[in-house]
C-alpha cells in the first residue's frame, strides 16, 4: 500500500530527478541462484533450468557466468533430477523433472568446493480468468492499464507472483500479491504501461509461491525500483533468500530456489 | 500508586513552605500590548537597585515579593519601548502594564545590561527563542513564512532534507519532538508531506524549543517540545491582516467581544487547489488549508477563559484513481486561574485527533485511520519567594489509536473489509520543578516528573509461544515473523500492560562574572508512543502506536554542559553547550518490514538502542541596523539494535550505525539588514554535511531484472548540502497615518540554483536495462513574491 503513497511522490518530484554518477564499494563476487522450476498447466514440467551467476560491480553491464557447478535437485521420494551445464554459460538443464503439487524440493549445488542448499514446496496457482483493459489514462494520462482477474481460493492462504513480459521495457513488470484483503475474491494483477498499442502482444503469467518467496520478493522488488526513493524510501539491506552455504554460511549464496506450478495468458492489446 | 504520588508533591511542598514567613509585599499582574491588549510572554520586570526581577509567563502573568520601600522599575521586551516607573511598598499590589511597541525608527533603545545578567544567571539551558517577527524575516521557499524550517536554523536543529516532514533535535527522531500548540499535542506538523507547516504564522504569538535540560512540565517525548501560543486576539480593535503569495492565502480577523475583556480571532490559510497543475501535465488536485479560532475573556482579574480550535488539512486527488486526506483536529479549553497574588494556575481540557483517510478508485477500496485523545492538565505556578519558584501540576491523557480500516468502495471491489485492532491507553503524570536562586551566583532547577502509562484492554491480542513473536532463523540468518498461538480479548477497562517511571530533572547556572555564566543540566524523560516508520522520514500515513507487551517505552537520558557569555552591553551573545544522550528502547525494524495495515507488528520490531552527542554554537548580534546569528553544530546519532541472544545477528548485525539523522558539520547563518524604514534584507546561508544514506556494493540477476546488492547501513553519504537564501522587504509607506499599511516580500530561495541531493536512488531504467543512480533534487532556484496587509 506504501506503493500508492510513493507513486504521488514520485509524480510530484518527478521534474527534478537527474541521472548521475557516484562511486561505490564493491563486494566479492557471491554466487547467486536463479533457480526457478516452473510448471505451467497443460505441460509436463519436465523441462527445467537453473541458472547460477555471480555478483558484479553495480554499473556493470555484464553479470558473470557460475560456471562448473554441480547442480541437483531432489524430491522426498528419493528421485534424484540432475542438471547438466550448456557449454560455460552457467545455465544447467534437466529435462525429466517430474512436478507435483506440495511436494518438497530439496536444490544441492556444488560450487568451488562449497555445498549450497535450499528447499522448497511446489505451490498450486488459479487461472487467470480474463483481462480488463482501461484506456482512461491512469496516473500519468497516457497509460493503458491492464488488470488480469483471477479467482483466490477462500480455504488457503495464497501468495501470487505475476510476471508481465511485452516488447517495449527491457524489463519485465514483475509483481507479487497476498490474500490478506482479498481473500476469496476475484480480484487482480495489475500492468500499466505507457507506450501500448493496440495491437501489442503482452504476456502475463502468474505462479503460486510460498509465503517466503513472497516476503522475499517484497523487499527486493521494493530495493529494485526506480521511483520510490525519496524521503520516504525504507532503510535497503542484503536480501537473504532461501539457499545457504553449509560449507562455509559466511559466504552465504544470493537468489532464491523457487519452485511453483504457473499460469500463462497472452493479451492482444484492444 | 496516586496516593504514593500524592504524598511525595505534599511533602515536597512543606519543605518550601517553611522558608515563607518574611516581611515582603507582592506585587503581580498582567502585561499586554498596549495596542491590542495581546498578553505577552516572557517580558523582563526588573528591579536594578535590589539586583532581581521577574518575567512573565505564558498567560503574560507576572508575581515578585519586595521589602517595604521605593524602588525603579523596569519593564522591557523586546520590539517594544522600555517602561520605567518607580514604585512605593507598603502593602500587596496588582499592577496590569501595557507597553507600546517601539516605532519602527533607526534610534533604537539600547537594553541595559542588568536584564541579559538575569538570563545568563536562570538556569534553564538549551533552549531557544524565536519571535514570530525574526521568523518573518527569514528568507523561505516560495514566500512561504514557516516555523518550522526556521528552527533548523538553529543549532543542534535539522531536518531529513528538503520535502520531508517534520525536525530532528540534537539527533533524535522527528517523533521524539512533543509539538504544542496552545497546550494540545499535535501529530503531524506538515503539510504536502513536509513542504510546509501546519502553523499559520499570523496566528501565532510565540514560540520555544527546549532541547535540553526540559522542565518536568513537559513530557511523553524523549527529544524536544517545541511550545507555541497562539495570539488571544485583539481586545481593543477590530483588525484585519493577510497575505497573498504564490503557494497560499491568508487572512486574519480579530476583534473585541467587549472592549479590554473579551476578544476573538480567527485565521484561515489555504493553499490553491491545483497547486502542482502547472508542473505536470496531469489533472490532479493537490492543496492544504488550515483554520485558527479562539475566544479569550477575561472574567473578573482573577479568572479568565480561553476556547481555542485549530483544524487543518491536505487534500490530493489524482486523475480520480487516487484521493488522500489527512490533517490534525484540536479542540482546547483554558481556565486561568489566581489562587493569590503569588499562585497562579492553568487547567487545560484539551481534544485532539490525527485523521487520514485515503480512497483508491482503481483498486477499490476506503482506507481510515487516526489516533484520538483527550487530555487534562493542571498546571500551578508559585511563585513562593523571589528566590524559589515552584512550578508542579498533573496530566492525564486517555487515547485511542484507529491503525486502521479498509472498506470496499463499491460492491464490484475484490477487497474485503477489514478492521485493524483499535488500541487503548491511559497515560498520567504528576510533576513538580523548583526554581531556586542559592546565592548570587548560584542558581539551580530542580525537580521530577512520575509519569505512568496503562495500556487498556482491546480485542484480539496475539499470543505466542514463549511470548516471542520474533524467530530467529539460524540457518538463513534472518528474523522471521512467528506465527501466533491465540489471541486474548480485553474489556476496555483492563489494564493489560502497565509502566511507571520517575523522571528526575536537574539544572545549574553558575555565574562566573556579570558577563558570563555556566551551566549545566541532566533530564530523563519517557516516551511510551511510537511512530511506526521505517522511512527516512515520518510520513503520514505512519501510524502511531501504545507501549505494551512487545515494544517498551523509550527511556531518555541526557546530560549538557554550556557556557553563555555576552559582549559590549549584550549587543552579541554567545552560546556554546555540548551535550551527550542515550536512549533505551528504541524500536528499529527488522529488513523488509511492511508496516503498513500490519495487525501484527510486534512480529517485525525489535528494541534497540540510541546515543547522540554533539558540540553546539550560537553568536548572535542581537541589536542594529544589521542582526542575525551563526549557529555550528558538531555532532553524532547512531543507533544499535543488537540480537537478543548469541546467536542472533541483531540489524545491520548488531552493530553501531549512523542515524539518517546525522549531521557532522552543521553550519546555518541568518542575517537581516535594515537599509532604511523602507527596505529591510534578509538572509541565510546553510552548510550541512550529508545525510548518511545506504548505497549498492554490487549487483546481480534473478528472475530477469537487476537487483542491487547493499552495503551496511547508512554506511554512505549524500554530497553535502549547501544554498544561499536571499529575502527583501519594501513598506512603500512606512510613515503613513492610514488605516490600510501594506508591504512587499521577494525571496529567492537557493540563490546559485544548486542540485542539493534529497535522495539517491539506485535502480534499473525500464527501457534500457541499464543501471543508474537517479538524484532527486527538489527546489532549484525559486523566486517568489509576497503581498502582505493589516488594517
Amino acid at each position: 500500500m506504501k506503493k500508492y503513497l510513493y507513486i504521488i511522490v514520485v509524480l510530484l518530484m518527478y521534474s527534478c530527478e537527474d541521472v548521475i554518477d557516484v562511486d561505490l564499494n564493491t563486494i566479492e563476487p557471491k554466487l547467486v541462484v536463479d533457480a526457478s522450476l516452473n510448471w505451467f498447466k497443460n505441460t509436463t514440467g519436465n523441462d527445467q533450468e537453473i541458472k547460477l551467476t555471480l555478483t558484479a560491480p553495480y554499473f556493470d553491464n555484464e553479470i558473470p557466468p557460475a560456471t562448473g557447478a554441480q547442480v541437483t535437485v531432489s524430491n522426498t521420494g528419493d528421485d534424484l533430477f540432475v542438471f547438466t551445464e550448456e557449454s560455460n554459460t552457467g545455465i544447467y538443464k534437466n529435462n525429466t523433472f517430474v512436478p507435483q503439487i506440495n511436494e518438497t524440493y530439496n536444490l544441492e549445488i556444488i560450487y568451488q568446493s562449497e555445498i549450497y542448499n535450499a528447499t522448497e514446496t511446489l505451490k498450486s496457482v488459479v487461472d487467470i480468468d480474463f483481462v480488463e483493459q482501461n484506456d482512461e489514462g491512469g496516473f500519468s494520462g497516457d497509460e493503458t492499464e491492464l488488470k488480469a482477474f483471477y479467482t483466490d481460493p477462500a480455504d488457503e492462504e495464497n501468495y501470487y507472483f505475476f510476471e508481465f513480459l511485452n516488447d517495449i521495457p527491457e524489463v519485465p513488470s514483475l509483481e507479487i500479491y497476498d490474500d490478506q484483503f482479498t481473500n476469496g475474491n476475484q480480484i487482480f494483477g495489475f500492468f500499466t504501461e505507457e507506450e501500448l498499442e493496440t495491437g501489442d502482444l503482452v504476456t502475463i503469467r502468474n505462479y503460486g509461491v510460498s509465503e517466503r518467496f513472497y516476503e522475499f520478493m517484497f523487499i527486493l522488488l521494493q530495493q529494485n525500483s526506480t521511483d520510490g526513493g525519496g524521503p520516504f524510501q525504507t532503510q535497503p539491506a542484503t536480501v537473504r533468500g532461501n539457499c545457504i552455504n553449509t560449507s562455509n554460511p559466511d559466504n552465504f549464496p544470493l537468489g532464491y530456489f523457487r519452485v511453483s506450478e504457473a499460469t500463462e495468458l497472452i493479451y492482444t492489446v484492444q | 500508586m496516586i496516593s504514593f504520588n500524592k504524598s511525595i508533591l505534599i511533602s515536597f511542598l512543606l519543605i518550601f513552605n517553611c522558608a515563607l514567613a518574611q516581611d515582603k509585599f507582592t506585587l503581580s499582574g498582567t502585561i499586554t500590548d498596549a495596542g491590542s491588549n495581546e498578553t505577552l510572554i516572557g517580558v523582563n520586570v526588573i528591579f536594578p537597585d535590589l539586583q532581581t526581577g521577574t518575567n512573565t509567563n505564558e498567560y503574560g502573568f507576572y508575581s515578585i515579593s519586595l521589602p517595604e520601600g521605593t524602588y525603579k522599575m523596569q519593564i522591557s521586551y523586546l520590539g517594544y519601548s522600555i517602561m520605567t516607573e518607580t514604585l512605593t511598598f507598603s502593602e500587596d499590589k496588582t499592577i496590569n502594564y501595557k507597553l507600546i511597541e517601539s516605532t519602527e525608527s533607526l534610534n533604537e533603545i539600547i537594553i541595559e545590561q542588568d536584564i541579559e545578567r538575569l538570563n545568563i544567571k536562570k538556569p534553564q539551558m538549551s533552549v531557544n527563542k524565536l519571535s514570530i517577527n525574526t521568523i518573518k524575516q527569514i528568507p523561505v521557499v516560495l514566500g512561504e513564512v514557516d516555523i518550522i524550517k526556521s528552527i533548523t536554523l538553529l543549532p543542534g536543529v535539522t531536518n531529513a532534507g528538503e520535502g520531508s516532514s517534520g525536525f530532528n533535535v540534537r539527533g533524535g527522531a522527528a517523533d521524539q519532538n512533543l509539538i504544542l500548540l496552545d497546550e494540545a499535542i499535535i501529530f503531524n506538523s506538515s503539510h504536502l508531506f513536509g513542504f510546509f507547516s501546519v502553523f499559520n504564522p499570523d496566528a501565532i504569538k510565540d514560540i520555544k524549543l527546549y532541547k535540553g535540560g526540559i522542565p518536568a512540565k513537559y513530557g511523553g517525548r524523549v527529544s524536544s517540545v517545541l511550545d507555541i501560543y497562539q495570539k488571544d486576539g485583539n481586545s481593543n480593535e477590530f483588525h484585519m491582516n493577510g497575505g497573498i503569495g504564490i503557494v497560499s492565502s491568508r487572512l486574519l480577523v480579530e476583534g473585541p467581544i467587549k472592549k479590554e475583556k473579551g476578544s476573538f480571532l480567527v485565521a484561515g490559510r489555504s493553499s490553491y487547489a491545483h497547486l502542482f497543475l502547472p508542473l505536470f501535465d496531469l489533472d490532479n488536485v493537490a492543496y492544504f488549508y488550515d483554520l485558527n479560532a479562539k475566544l479569550s475573556y477575561r472574567l473578573n482579574a482573577k479568572n479568565s477563559v480561553f476556547l481555542s480550535g485549530y483544524f487543518g488539512r491536505d487534500v490530493f486527488n489524482i486523475s480520480d484513481s487516487f484521493e488522500n486526506t489527512y490533517g490534525n483536529t484540536v479542540v482546547n479549553f483554558r481556565w486561568n486561574h489566581l489562587f493569590s497574588d503569588k499562585l497562579f494556575s492553568n487547567m487545560s481540557a484539551i481534544y485532539s485527533d490525527y485523521y487520514y483517510g485515503l480512497n483508491l478508485n482503481f483498486v477499490g477500496f476506503d482506507w481510515n485511520s487516526g489516533i484520538q485523545n483527550f487530555n487534562f492538565k493542571y498546571d500551578f505556578k508559585h511563585y513562593l519567594t523571589n528566590d524559589l519558584k515552584l512550578e508542579y501540576g498533573l496530566n492525564s491523557i486517555y487515547y485511542k489509536f484507529n491503525p486502521g480500516d479498509i472498506e470496499p468502495s463499491d460492491e464490484s471491489s475484490g477487497i474485503n473489509s477489514f478492521k485493524l485492532t483499535n488500541k487503548y491507553a491511559f497515560e498520567n503524570a504528576i510533576y513538580i520543578d523548583a526554581e531556586h536562586i542559592v546565592s548570587d551566583k548560584l542558581a539551580l532547577s530542580y525537580g521530577f516528573r512520575v509519569s505512568s502509562f496503562l495500556r487498556l484492554g482491546q480485542d484480539e491480542l496475539n499470543v505466542y509461544e514463549n511470548d516471542n513473536p520474533l524467530n530467529f532463523n539460524d540457518e538463513l540468518q534472518i528474523y522471521e515473523k512467528a506465527n501466533p498461538i491465540g489471541s486474548e480479548s480485553f474489556d476496555r477497562s483492563n489494564v493489560i500492560k502497565s509502566f511507571l517511571n520517575f523522571e528526575p530533572r536537574f539544572s545549574l547556572a553558575y555565574q562566573l562574572n556579570e558577563k558570563s555564566s555556566i551551566k549545566a543540566s541532566y533530564n530523563r524523560m519517557t516516551q511510551y508512543l511510537h511512530l511506526l516508520s521505517n522511512t527516512t522520514s515520518p510520513t503520514p500515513l505512519d501510524i502511531w502506536t501504545p507501549s505494551g507487551k512487545y515494544a517498551k517505552p523509550q527511556l531518555l537520558d541526557q546530560v549538557a554542559i554550556g557556557y553563555f557569555r555576552t559582549f559590549k552591553d549584550n549587543l552579541y551573545s554567545l552560546e556554546v553547550e555540548s551535550f551527550y544522550k542515550k536512549i533505551q528502547n528504541r524500536i528499529d525494524y527488522i529488513d523488509g518490514a511492511d508496516l503498513i495495515a500490519n495487525n501484527a507488528i510486534e512480529q517485525v520490531i525489535l528494541n534497540g538502542r540510541a546515543r547522540a552527542y554533539g558540540l553546539e554554537v550560537l553568536f548572535r548580534k542581537n541589536e542594529g541596523k544589521f542582526k542575525g546569528w551563526l549557529a555550528y553544530t558538531l555532532s553524532k546519532s547512531e543507533q544499535q539494535t543488537p540480537g537478543r541472544n548469541t546467536t542472533e545477528t541483531g540489524i545491520n548485525d548488531g552493530e553501531w550505525y549512523n542515524t539518517a539523522f546525522d549531521r557532522t558539520h552543521d553550519i546555518s547563518i541568518t542575517a537581516s539588514y535594515k537599509l532604511n524604514n523602507k527596505w529591510t534584507f534578509g538572509s541565510n546561508f546553510l552548510f550541512q554535511t550529508g545525510r548518511p544514506v545506504t548505497f549498492p556494493n554490487g549487483q546481480y540477476e534473478f528472475n530477469g531484472i537487476n537487483i542491487p546488492n547493499y552495503e551496511s547501513r547508512n554506511s554512505s553519504r549524500l554530497p553535502t548540502y549547501h544554498r544561499l537564501d536571499l529575502s527583501a522587504t519594501y513598506n512603500p509607506s512606512p510613515d503613513s497615518t492610514k488605516e490600510w499599511k501594506g508591504e512587499w516580500v521577494f525571496g529567492i530561495y537557493n540563490m546559485y540554483n544548486r542540485r542539493n541531493a534529497a535522495s539517491i536512488n539506485f535502480g534499473q531504467n525500464r527501457m534500457t536495462g541499464q543501471n543508474e543512480a537517479t538524484r532527486l533534487a527538489i527546489f532549484g532556484i525559486i523566486p517568489s513574491v509576497t503581498y502582505n496587509f493589516k488594517f
